[in-house]
């Protein structure tokens, strides 16, 4: 399995589209590709209509689901509930697993051209009833997992629901595989928390791409509905104000920092990785608020490109300030208000970026993807 | 060795929650009490490593850090979920049980 990383610089669109249309098949999907994101980078509807899929059928799989049951026991992926293109089944945990990790595919295909968890079609594989009383989902290095909550107790001591119950959680286990494949942001300590504040960004972009809520609209909770009425709280994180989600006697206070001055050094949670994650969340916000309309757009955008191309296995906060702050410039130019509403988010955690210009496009990088384009490009079955 | 007391302390998972309890096995139930004690027994408790994880870095597992202490002293343990060794998870799966039913009364 090869991992197709199309173009990530801007060949002139003169270039590609003579690619598009003479090129090897594999050349033409490269370029075509990329005509589509350069094109919805600058929104230029009319160019995206030209090069829409009718003309150059790219030939990759779609959306490919399987919904797996383990009828509470460990074992995975355990028995086949619900396939692709399947009706919806009477259980409801399923179907908010195969529905949740549809609009996750949605928002990264349709947003981001990106094909799936690897950006090559992978299945998309989730279990679902894992375990008993298992407050917790996670995300195997393979597939998705979600435990049932609380369903093992009495109704009035029960502190979770379905961990398939939000969307977001959906979108952020998911995008946990997409990190794998892309930073592979190491999971421990700032990469960690970095390898955690993108699955809530990407996580929290799939609700608001489903509802479609602006920033201001948007409630910025991850979790929303995971905690029942016996606690006191709205959820597990907040991104807009992170420390606020809960506080309640058996669960305890939310820990998030908002801020680099409160940032928790501690050795549990592999280095406080869902602690601090609350810091890059909260630049993430305060980006998208500053820029308005719909969030994914241009700050998801900015954060995408970043985790794709930027972003390594021991990046820190400081390294994601400044690269979001590049991408900022490189994508809508330098100082726009998105490179501005970038270095604002960073600067309300307590990071600076910025001073001097972004520095020059990487000549290395261009010329590799055209010669990837004209002469060695992977094939993509 | 009687074991005086269980030190059961949870980190990281989804929501990144912060549980610990202490378990006296004599407040137990006669028959958890003898389950818990046998399951120790047969891992051999004080003689497995202090690293018991196959992979640490598997995002949103649950982290465990289970203490052990006699009169002699103590042994202590970090581990994961997914990613604990099979062997494990009987003992990681009856802790969390019981931490559970503290966690409640403390409301």
């Amino acid at each position: 399995m090869h991992k197709h990383s199309g173009i990530n610089c801007f060949l002139p669109p003169h270039i590609l589209k003579n690619i598009a249309t003479k090129g090897t098949e594999s050349q033409k999907t490269l370029a075509i590709d990329t005509l589509k994101i350069s094109a919805q980078m600058r929104g230029q509807r009319q160019a995206l209509a030209d090069f829409s899929a009718a003309t150059f059928r790219v030939a990759v799989g779609g959306k490919d689901r399987i919904v797996y049951d383990a009828k509470n026991g460990s074992g995975l992926p355990g028995t086949i509930a619900r396939r692709e293109g399947e009706p919806a089944t009477t259980d409801v945990t399923v179907n908010e697993a195969y529905d949740g990790s549809g609009t996750t595919y949605d928002l990264f295909n349709d947003v981001y051209k990106r094909n799936s968890i690897d950006g090559s079609g992978m299945r998309i594989d989730s279990t679902v009833h894992y375990r008993t009383g298992y407050d917790n989902a996670f995300w195997n290095g393979e597939q998705m997992v979600y435990g049932d909550g609380d369903e093992n107790l009495p109704v009035d001591e029960r502190l979770f629901n379905r961990f398939t119950i939000a969307l977001d959680i959906v979108g952020h286990e998911l995008t946990h595989g997409v990190t794998q494949f892309e930073a592979k942001l190491s999971y421990f300590q700032q990469p960690g928390a970095l390898n955690e504040s993108m699955s809530d960004v990407f996580g929290s972009l799939v609700k608001q791409y489903q509802l479609a809520q602006t920033a201001t609209e948007a409630d910025w909770i991850i979790g929303a509905g995971l905690l029942t009425e016996n606690v006191n709280g709205v959820g597990i994180r907040s991104m807009k104000a992170p420390g606020t989600a809960y506080d309640d006697p058996v669960l305890g206070k939310d820990p998030q920092p908002a801020h680099m001055k409160d940032y928790v050094d501690t050795i549990s949670d592999n280095g406080g990785v869902h602690i601090n994650s609350g810091i890059p969340n909260r630049a993430f916000y305060v980006t998208a608020v500053e820029l308005g309309g719909f969030a994914w757009e241009k700050a998801g955008q900015i954060w995408y490109v970043t985790l794709k191309d930027r972003l390594t296995a021991n990046s820190k906060f400081q390294d994601c300030a400044n690269l979001t702050y590049q991408v900022a410039g490189e994508l809508f130019g330098a100082g726009g208000i998105e490179q501005q509403a970038v270095q604002k988010g960073w600067a309300e955690v307590g990071l600076t970026v910025g001073g001097g210009g972004p520095p020059p496009p990487e000549p290395g990088g261009c010329l590799a993807a055209l010669l990837r384009l004209l002469g060695a490009a992977p094939s993509r079955s | 060795m009687k074991v005086e007391r269980i030190t059961f302390e949870r980190t990281g998972g989804f929501a990144g929650m912060h549980n610990v309890v202490n378990i006296n096995p004599d407040d137990l139930p006669e028959e958890q009490a003898q389950a818990l004690l046998k399951l120790l027994d047969e891992l051999d408790f004080d003689k497995l490593p202090e690293q018991a994880m196959n992979n640490p870095s598997l995002p949103d597992q649950f982290t465990y850090r289970i203490t052990v202490e006699t009169k002699d002293g103590e042994h202590s343990i970090v581990t994961g979920d997914a990613s604990a060794p099979e062997e494990m998870q009987e003992l990681i799966q009856m802790l969390n049980r019981i931490a559970r039913k503290q966690a409640q009364k403390k409301k």
